[in-house]
């Protein structure tokens, strides 16, 4: 069975959700969304399962582009710290 | 000829308008006016109709620019400019109707002047289009407001915008070296420094570029800039810290904005209730423990030895402070975030907890340090007491960012979510008495009532007399010799009343 056969039923049935905080839950590792108890005034639209995937997905690439756009390298927080502490 | 019509203008008038622009960028449909009757600040939709331009025109060139101001003045019709629509105190927004100016096609690169470093554009170029550009030239121009991917030259110009990275490299009006300009009566003339094009400091007759910066359309419209350009930058440090108090942040962002750091390009306090908004919906900030109840972020940028060695002494200054360093995801995730802020889906919550829809309205001043404190204290209270009157208003919390590398001052936001569908002529009241408020408490502390966005929106702009003084009349004094007919923006900043009395 091929790994990229496409299923619609998988698709549109996102993993179990579990609570992440008072008001929010997550269903994809890291990607978290607001506890559906909250949204009775605004209706969630179904979301297939590959569609939250690549815009969470997006969000992270046009992140890490707007970083190359600013400047040619990023300096990391935490290697610096590192250094700091051989002082 | 076409025979489209106008509402509310002459045959007369949109026939010689077309003559300027051309059939094709002479538009009188209902959707082209009603989308430039708005910005993103919250508007009270109840009210829309008020605001729609009768025609909307698109110049290619100045002399269209100034052709079309020409018109107008002949015939008396407002002309209101438009570049990106992305200003938050309404400038773009038309009071009068009349004429929509939008500069949009006016979105040429000129001449990159690689041995002065400068560069020529069209008011209608947007900075993240122009960086792209100036990269293969390794320059970079660094106007940087949270709006960078949408905003235009030209709108910085005419409000005189604030950057993020303004510590470092200052302002739009420190970047702008020089720019064409449409008088109010249609004259074009260049306003810099002195007269040449590429000059940064001259001394030479009345020093007239800031009068001609963030007037918000009412003295005129610029329509080519010419930029002073930077290297782009070797490297970039973006730390976010926590803090367990308001007041450890609050002394702590002092102590780095001081640190005299060559490459500091600015630091940000966030306080309490902008934590508590962001643990509702930010992924970084959710899974937070409790005792995290302020931040603190900076930014560094410029050579990588530079930044590096600017970046061991922030550190070290906020591990001073106890500050927790929140690690490089986090840090580096925001920090470029923060560069298109318009990007954000925006929802708050009724007092139930219940998600719905709001627009993002920040209330800006500009304030000292020693002043943040109370000015915070007041703001809430003045939100908390509109929050308690109705659903429709709620608390995002406030930031302070420092506007120069010395720490002198911030610009200072409250952010309130502002659920515009339920808006209506008694809620619309409440908002407009409480922007009164807020401007009052940051001129009552020594402040300015807006350090970024401007202050002409119904309820500040009360407050501008009192904030001006006697700067002020010379304001009405400036408006009406410059523009006698009153055709350039007219009912911004109150200026209607300089042509409805004699001025002493």
């Amino acid at each position: 069975m091929s790994q990229f056969s496409y299923r619609r039923g998988e698709q549109v049935t996102p993993p179990p959700a579990r609570q992440t905080s008072d008001v929010s839950v997550m269903r994809f590792d890291h990607i978290y969304e607001v506890d559906p108890r909250l949204m009775q005034r605004v209706p969630q639209q179904p979301f297939p399962n590959w569609d939250t995937l690549r815009i969470a997905h997006g969000r992270e690439d046009h992140l890490a582009w707007m970083h190359r756009h600013f400047a040619h390298a990023v300096i990391s927080g935490a290697e610096v710290l590192d250094g700091l502490s051989d002082e | 000829m076409s025979t489209v019509t106008a509402p509310g203008l002459a045959d007369e008038v949109l026939g010689e308008l077309r003559d300027v622009v051309g059939d094709e960028h002479l538009l009188v449909d209902k959707p082209a006016r009603m989308h430039r009757a708005r910005v993103p600040a919250p508007f009270p939709v109840h009210r829309w109709a008020r605001h729609i331009p009768d025609v909307v025109v698109l110049p290619a060139c100045t002399e269209e620019v100034a052709a079309v101001i020409e018109v107008a003045n002949r015939f008396g019709v407002p002309v209101v400019p438009r570049c990106g629509g992305t200003g938050l105190t309404d400038g773009a927004v038309p009071l009068h109707h009349g004429i929509l100016l939008d500069v949009k096609r006016l979105q040429y690169i000129g001449d990159i002047d690689l041995e002065n470093r400068t560069c020529v554009v069209g008011a209608g170029v947007n900075m993240l289009k122009l960086n792209e550009a100036l990269a293969r030239h390794d320059l970079f121009y660094p106007d940087d407001p949270a709006s960078y991917p949408c905003s235009l030259v030209g709108g910085r110009i005419g409000t005189s915008g604030w950057s993020l990275i303004g510590s470092r490299y200052g302002h739009t009006r420190d970047l702008v070296l020089s720019f064409l300009h449409v008088l109010p009566t249609g004259e074009v003339i260049r306003i810099g420094e002195g007269g040449g094009p590429r000059i940064s400091k001259s001394s030479s007759g009345y020093q007239m570029k800031q009068l001609f910066m963030g007037h918000q359309g009412t003295l005129g419209v610029a329509t080519e800039a010419t930029l002073k350009l930077y290297p782009k930058p070797e490297a970039e440090f973006s730390p976010f810290w926590a803090f367990e108090e308001y007041d450890t942040g609050y002394r702590a962002v002092r102590a780095l904005a001081q640190a005299d750091v060559a490459t500091f390009a600015g630091a940000v306090l966030f306080d309490e209730e902008k934590v508590r908004y962001l643990r509702r919906d930010d992924e970084a900030y959710i899974p937070q423990p409790e005792n995290v109840r302020a931040l603190v972020c900076s930014a560094l940028y410029g050579n990588e030895d530079e930044v590096r060695a600017g970046a061991g002494r922030l550190m070290r200054i906020a591990r001073s402070f106890g500050a927790r360093y929140m690690g490089d995801e986090i840090s580096q995730g925001d920090w470029a975030a923060r560069h298109d802020r318009y990007a954000t889906p925006l929802h708050g919550r009724t007092k139930a907890g219940q998600v719905v829809p709001m627009s993002w309205h920040c209330e800006d001043a500009a304030i000292n340090w020693s002043a943040l404190p109370a000015v915070r204290e007041q703001w809430h209270r003045i939100v908390a007491d509109l929050r308690s009157r109705s659903d429709v208003f709620d608390d995002w919390g406030m930031f302070s960012y420092t506007s120069a590398r010395t720490g002198v001052d911030y610009l200072t936001e409250i952010d309130v979510g502002i659920w515009e569908q339920e808006l209506d002529e008694e809620t619309w009241a409440m908002w407009v008495d409480a922007k009164r408020e807020i401007a009052r408490v940051a001129v009552a502390h020594g402040g300015s009532i807006s350090a970024c966005h401007g202050s002409c929106r119904e309820g500040e702009v009360d407050v501008v007399p009192e904030e001006l003084g006697g700067a002020y009349e010379v304001m009405r004094k400036i408006k009406r010799t410059l523009d006698p007919a009153n055709v350039m923006n007219p009912g911004k900043y109150g200026l209607d009343g300089a042509f409805e009395e004699d001025l002493a």
